[in-house]
This record gives structure tokens, sequence and C-alpha cells, in this order.
């Protein structure tokens, strides 16, 4: 199944790429950059794949048990546009453009300096041949630095004015993984390249894993009463257990619930919150109401004069 | 008597056994493994596990080793050729294309995403120095005498000549957008110019290109028959194999090859193979009828690499 996956994903990336990109490319000026286009195109397949697979698997589960009637379909709209920039690839690109000359003086010093980057299979050499299980340890670390960024994001006064934005949705549903602020998102790929260095990258011959790990995110957010039980509470982060992250008793360091797959973390560290029976209300009470209904340009203006505000040390930003 | 008949008789049965077919190896570079087929069947006899990003590999001057790059891993790996056993890996920086130095002494290796050239002894690799240079170090060629090594500069638009003797960048000199692959031929350096549709032709002397080779837009890289009696070159973007008369310069043929043909390897019956980086397959191309087939393989191929094999009679 996997390989079938792969295949037809290749398939139609090759075409995309030989028959439209790559002709406009060479007329662009822009060869230089054609491998990298290739990996923007599946990116952004991938992204339009992993979109029908989590509204397919989370809609009907949404008009099946709804924690709370929808009455505002302009904030979800908003959302929707969210994912439609993040996952297809348009704000990725642009941070890839924008970090690209970092990335490329950073990886240069750090090869200046004598040190070689491992990855994990070089430090753990049984995992070579067992590539699966070596992608499913990158994942729980990676995991794990995605638990302590996002208590970071919340303890941060500077980080929590942009991860607001992500907390100000009141009408919560699986669209609203991906509404951040795109500074927020820049952090986060940093913070990712930092762990990378010290572990390496994952092997990116899965993509059927990243899929089922999207859809798990994407669920975690859903409007639906849905809890995974004593054992799998404790096991993978729930829409129950997510949505008592977003809660409005739950904002800025007031926070449990941070681990973004394993509960585990949460656990480890003592800001686990196994309350099944709680389905609270979601969104930031302090946040500005443009940051809950307004528009995506105005929510990420809103957003940069909140972290100058915040850096400034304005009161309430 | 008979037993004696048998005895004398050993060598030639030997000699007279099935004949082993070549293996090709093919660097997936969309889904980290090494693929090894038979060249005879196109069957798939193992798939080595690499870690990142393989794209490119080199034979060692002694025959012993396939090298064999993975950039994303920071890591080269030694192959028996014969067999496809990994028999060790050590940790370079970034290797993106490889090469040995003429008679043997360097290794000399580029990092397309790190912007740098590194020489290391070749014997222990020991690295000897390390050039930080103008963007995106692609592909390389080595002077016969083994002075100097020039690199294409695909995000400058240049050639970057080094000496390996002092380790020093010698000159850099424009030859148009994003070039990519690039030999040694007769005094001369021919270069595939990706942004166009030629390969340029430049004296290293004067720094001059002299002159264009048209093959068709997108113009990659370009690899000496074994013979010496052609040149083959492959352009990514109009998708195409052409056959340059050593001597004149001049195109002899093109082939359509769909796919975006990249790098190519010879078997001992001449034929070529090509990987065809954005259709996940490779070709066995017939440079006598123009005729080819595609093979199904992983994703993205790029470096590739036959391994004669045969039973001699």
């Amino acid at each position: 199944m996997t390989e079938t996956f792969n295949r037809i994903l290749d398939s139609i990336t090759g075409w995309i790429f030989e028959m439209i990109v790559q002709p406009a490319m060479y007329d662009l000026g822009l060869m230089d950059w054609a491998e990298d286009a290739v990996d923007w195109i599946q990116f952004g397949l991938f992204g339009v794949v992993t979109i029908i697979v989590v509204y397919v698997v989370c809609r009907p589960l949404e008009a099946w048990r709804p924690v709370e009637p929808v009455t505002d379909r302009r904030a979800i709209r908003t959302d929707i546009l969210y994912t439609l920039l993040t996952r297809l690839g348009a704000l990725p690109l642009v941070a890839f453009v924008l970090l690209n000359s970092l990335s490329a003086w950073w990886a240069g010093t750090v090869a200046d300096s004598g040190f070689v980057p491992p990855t994990l299979e070089t430090l753990i050499p049984g995992l070579r041949e067992m590539p699966i299980l070596a992608f499913c340890l990158y994942i729980v670390i990676l995991d794990f630095g995605e638990y302590w960024r996002h208590r970071f994001q919340h303890r941060l006064g500077w980080w929590w004015a942009l991860h607001s934005i992500h907390h100000a949705q009141r009408q919560m549903t699986f669209w609203t993984d991906d509404r951040n602020h795109f500074v927020d998102e820049m952090l986060a790929a940093l913070w990712f390249g930092t762990i990378a260095l010290a572990i390496g990258v994952p092997p990116g011959q899965f993509p059927l894993l990243v899929l089922v790990m999207r859809l798990a995110e994407s669920l975690s957010h859903a409007n639906v009463r849905l809890s995974f039980g004593r054992v799998g509470e404790r096991l993978l982060v729930s829409p129950r257990f997510h949505r008592l992250h977003h809660g409005v008793l739950s904002t800025a360091d007031h926070g449990k619930n941070y681990a973004v797959l394993l509960p585990v973390w949460d656990w480890m560290f003592g800001t686990a919150d196994f309350n099944r029976d709680v389905y609270p209300r979601t969104g930031d009470p302090e946040a500005p109401e443009a940051l809950a209904t307004g528009g995506w340009l105005r929510q990420q203006f809103i957003g940069l004069k909140r972290l100058a505000g915040a850096i400034a040390g304005r009161p309430g930003y | 008597m008979r037993r004696r008949a048998l005895l004398l008789s050993t060598p030639l049965l030997l000699l007279a056994r099935p004949s082993a077919a070549d293996i090709v190896y093919v660097l997936n570079s969309g889904d980290s493994s090494i693929q090894v087929l038979d060249a005879t069947t196109r069957e798939e006899l193992r798939r080595i596990p690499a870690l990142r990003e393989v794209h490119h590999l080199v034979m060692s001057p002694d025959g012993r080793d396939l090298l064999i790059a993975d950039s994303g891993a920071n890591e080269i790996l030694f192959v028996d050729p014969a067999t496809g056993d990994v028999r060790r890996r050590e940790r370079i920086s970034n290797p993106y294309h490889l090469a040995f130095s003429p008679e043997g002494k360097y290794l000399v290796v580029c990092s397309l995403r790190r912007n740098q050239v590194d020489i290391y002894e070749a014997r222990d690799l020991t690295l000897l120095g390390r050039l930080r240079m103008p963007e995106k170090p692609s592909h390389m060629a080595f002077r016969p005498d083994e002075k100097v090594v020039y690199v294409t500069l695909q995000g400058s638009g240049t050639i970057g000549a080094v000496s390996l003797e002092t380790r020093e960048a010698l000159w850099e000199a424009p030859v148009g957008r994003e070039p990519a692959g690039i030999i040694w031929h007769r005094g001369k350096l021919i270069i595939g110019v990706m942004g166009a549709d030629y390969f340029a032709v430049m004296n290293p002397e004067t720094k001059e290109v002299e002159r264009q080779i048209p093959v068709g837009r997108g113009a990659h890289t370009i690899f000496v028959q074994p013979d010496g009696k052609a040149l083959w070159a492959t352009s990514r973007v109009q998708s195409r194999l052409a056959e340059i008369d050593p001597t004149t310069l001049d195109v002899r043929r093109i082939i359509e090859l769909p796919g975006g043909p990249d790098c190519i390897a010879f078997d001992p019956d001449g034929k070529l193979w090509v990987s065809l980086r954005w259709a996940g397959r490779i070709a066995r191309v017939d440079p006598r009828t123009g005729e080819y087939e595609t093979i199904r393989v992983g994703r993205s191929p790029h470096g590739i690499f036959v391994q004669p094999r045969r039973a001699e009679s």
C-alpha cells in the first residue's frame, strides 16, 4: 500500500514538474531551484491528499457528536484559509525562501567548526536496518521537542503574543490545527532545525506515516465529543484531551495538556489533565476580538503588533 | 583415466558456466535507497538502505570500493561493487558530488547545500582543505596533471578553479546560467548550462567560452563513452540524449528520452544506462539504433553505475 501510494504521488509529481513547472522555471531562469521545486510540488500534492483525508475522517465525526453547535462560519472559513496556505505550501515556501540563506550560512559555519552533525542512525547503528522504527523514534523525539516548544509558547510573553492567535478561536474545528502566526511558524522551523542538528532529520520515505500523524493532529482540534478511553487517552492526544488545552481557563501560562501527539510528556512533567468528562468552551478571553473573528491578514498584523508590544514591555501588549 | 580426464576438463567446465550478468547500481535519491539490478533480467537483486539522500557515486582508483555519497546523512558508503555489501561508512560533511583525481591521490567532494568544496587525502580520507565557495558547487572535472580541479558553481553561473597543491581558489569565470555537469576533454572544459540549451566549451587557459554545443533546453551532464568514440550529453528540460563527436564536437544524433535524463553509465556491450529523474525509471539505450526500454526503479533516481560481472570465455 505504501509503495502504491508513493508511486501515484511520484507519478503525478513528475508529470506536473516535467510538463508545467520545469519549462516555466527554465523560461524564468530559475533552474537552479529545479530539484527543490520537485520537493515543493510533492509537498503541495501531499497537502491536498492530507486535507481530503482529514476532511473525510473528521467532518462526519463533527456531524455525529459535536461538542457545540456551529455559530460562526466566518471564523471557520478563516481557519480553512490558514490550512490551505500552510498545507499547500504557500507559507512554508515563503519561510523556505527567507530562511534558506540563513540555513546555508549556518550549515557552513557548523561544517567549518569541524562538527559533522550525526543522525539518530549513526548514534544507534542498529536502527540502520529498521527504517520504520528509526522513523518512529524520530517522531517521539521531535514530539518531545514540540511539547517543550509549546510550553515556551505559553510561558514567554512575546511568544504567547503570537501563539494566542491559535488559542483565540472560539469555534474550534479540525481546521484550527494550522491557525498559527507566520512568525510563529518560522520559529517552529528554527526549533525543528536546532533539534535536527543534534539527531538529523527523519527519513523522508514514509509519507503515509506522516499522513496518519497529520490526521491525529487535526482530529485533536475537531469539534467532536470524543475521548480515547482510559488507556487511549494516555497514548495519543484525543479531541477531548486537546480541547481542554484550548479551554478558556487554559490560556497563556495556565495551560494544561501541551502535548501535540503523545500525552506521555504531560504525564511526565505534571501538566496532564485526564479528566475525561470535561469539554470546555474554547478561546482566549483576553485576546483582541479580531484574533477570534478577524480575517487572516488582520490577525497576522495584530499578531505582529502584539509581538512588538510584548517585546517593548507594554502591559496587555 | 576417466578421473584424470575429468580433472583436466574442470577448468574448461568452469569457463563454460552460464555467464553472470552485469549489475546495475541506481541511487534513488528520493527514497533513500540503493537499488541493485541484474542487467540481463532487470530484476532487483537487492536494495541497500541509505539514510537520507544518495545522489552520486564513484569507483575507488583500485576498483575495490564503490563510494556512494549520502549528502543528507553526512556519510559515504563503501560498497563491494561485486556483491553490494556495505563494507564501511565514513562520516563526511554533506557529500553531494565526488570524484578521485586522475592519479587517485585526492578525493574531492562538493557540497551543493553548504557551498563548500572539500579536498581529502584519498588514501585515508584526511581532510586536507575546505574551501568556502560561491553558491552551489555542483559537479567537477580534473586537469589530467592532477593539479587543478574545476567546479561548476550552479548558483553563481560560474566555473571555479581550485589548486589541489595549495588548496586555494585560483579563479572564477562566468559560463552561463546554472552550470551543472563538467568534463575535461582534450584541453578544454565542456560544461552543461542547465539554464540554457547548450554545452559550453571553455578554454581553461583563457577562461573564455569558445563555442556552444546545442543539445536541447536544460543541458545537464556529459560523459565520455569508454572507447572514447563519442560523448553523451543529457538535457533535462527537453528530455534528450545527445551523441557528440569527440573530435569536431558536433552533435551527431539526438535521442528523445522522456523523464528527465540525468546521469549515464555504460555497460560492456556499449549500451547506455540513464537515470530518468522525474519518471522514477532508468532507461537502457542502444546507441546503435537509438531504441530504448525503461525500467521502474525508486523515487528520483540519480547516480547510476554498471559493474561488469560476466564471465570471460
